[in-house]
């Protein structure tokens, strides 16, 4: 049992590398029968590894053609540039399509993240990004009317951000927050693939300084997108100078990192 | 404007406060644009206070509560730890 689970990743890893570092898209992998003459393993075993690729998104398996390499992911960096931004930076043209483009009472939610009450009005913005002419995203924005007045008059923006830097508000910090999810039967339609397939969904909160600017609901095509996120260190913990007298019984600390008492 | 200029130490004075004073401090850490801090007591936080401090948002999960302030964050940080 666990020489098969081994065998069968050891193929699904060395296909991994030929179609990430050697193959290009739309190239066809090697046949099963060679890849079981060189890992001297069962058929089974090799449709094991190459049906792992296919779920992963690295592979498309086309009904009696064969098995070939997908199209490659676009790396999609965490930070604060706009959908146009990203794909502009990789020589893709952005497009969008509004499906929506409204004034409405803030949900609490949306209050809550744009810094106003609950009731006060916002824009919101509902739109399918593409890039290249593929639907790469959904997306959601809204926006406090009192910020930004008249955003929907004329044209609706093809740049939000744009829209806010010519207004004096240049976005400079934001977060996002990242799930998995599957994508329903809308959206899907949207996007152009099959419901239930794998979304990855962003939630942003934009900033320009204190002011908290836009709020925005995102679902990727998880089949085109992976994030990247750059790393840092945490910054050192920082402890009471009294802290060893002041802690009552029964408290107990959580990290077990370095915890230095300062001074 | 005024909260512009009231300055940094202002600010952690406030947020110090606003999470019970120094006796309720076990760590804070500064993590990229929040304020993570670790407390003896959740109830002595005062999350409003904290938003008129300059918050844009808190979170509490149980001892622990994560602070929205913002890039500024590891400013904040230097001025807290000359107050801890």
């Amino acid at each position: 049992m666990a020489r098969s689970v081994l065998k069968y990743v050891r193929v699904r890893d060395y296909l991994r590398s030929l179609v990430t570092h050697e193959l290009s898209a739309g190239d066809a992998i090697p046949s099963e029968r060679l890849l079981c003459e060189r890992f001297g393993v069962s058929r089974m075993t090799v449709r094991q590894a190459v049906d792992a690729l296919v779920v992963e998104g690295l592979l498309d398996r086309e009904q009696g053609r064969g098995t070939f390499v997908a199209q490659t992911k676009v790396e999609l960096e965490v930070r604060l540039a706009s959908f146009g931004e990203e794909m502009q930076r990789r020589g893709m043209a952005a497009s969008s399509t509004v499906l929506d483009a409204e004034v409405v009472a803030a949900t609490p939610d949306i209050a809550d993240a744009l810094d106003i009450l609950p009731g006060e009005l916002v824009f919101s913005l509902h739109r399918v990004r593409f890039a290249d002419g593929d639907p790469m995203a959904i997306e959601q924005s809204w926006l406090s009317c009192q910020l930004v007045p008249g955003l929907f008059d004329g044209d609706v923006p093809d740049s939000i951000y744009g829209e806010l830097r010519r207004r004096g508000l240049e976005p400079d910090w934001g977060e996002d927050t990242v799930s998995a999810g599957e994508v329903d039967a809308q959206d899907a339609e949207l996007l152009g693939v099959q419901a239930g397939r794998a979304v990855l969904r962003l939630a942003r909160r934009t900033f320009a300084g204190e002011t908290a600017c836009v709020y925005s609901r995102s679902t990727y095509r998880a089949d085109r997108y992976m994030l990247w996120v750059p790393l840092r260190a945490p910054k050192r913990v920082l402890t009471p100078r009294r802290s060893e007298s002041a802690v009552p019984a029964g408290s107990t600390k959580s990290r077990s990192t370095t915890t230095e008492v300062v001074g | 404007m005024n909260e512009e200029r009231k300055g940094v130490t202002q600010q952690a004075i406030d947020v110090l406060a606003a999470l019970g004073g120094v006796a309720n401090i076990i760590e804070i850490e500064p993590c990229t644009t929040r304020l993570r801090s670790e407390v003896h007591d959740i109830g002595a936080v005062d999350t409003k206070a904290l938003r008129a401090a300059g918050a844009h948002g808190v979170m509490i999960s149980g001892h622990v509560i994560q602070i929205v302030m913002g890039p500024h964050v590891d400013n904040l940080a230097s001025d807290l730890e000359d107050l801890l």
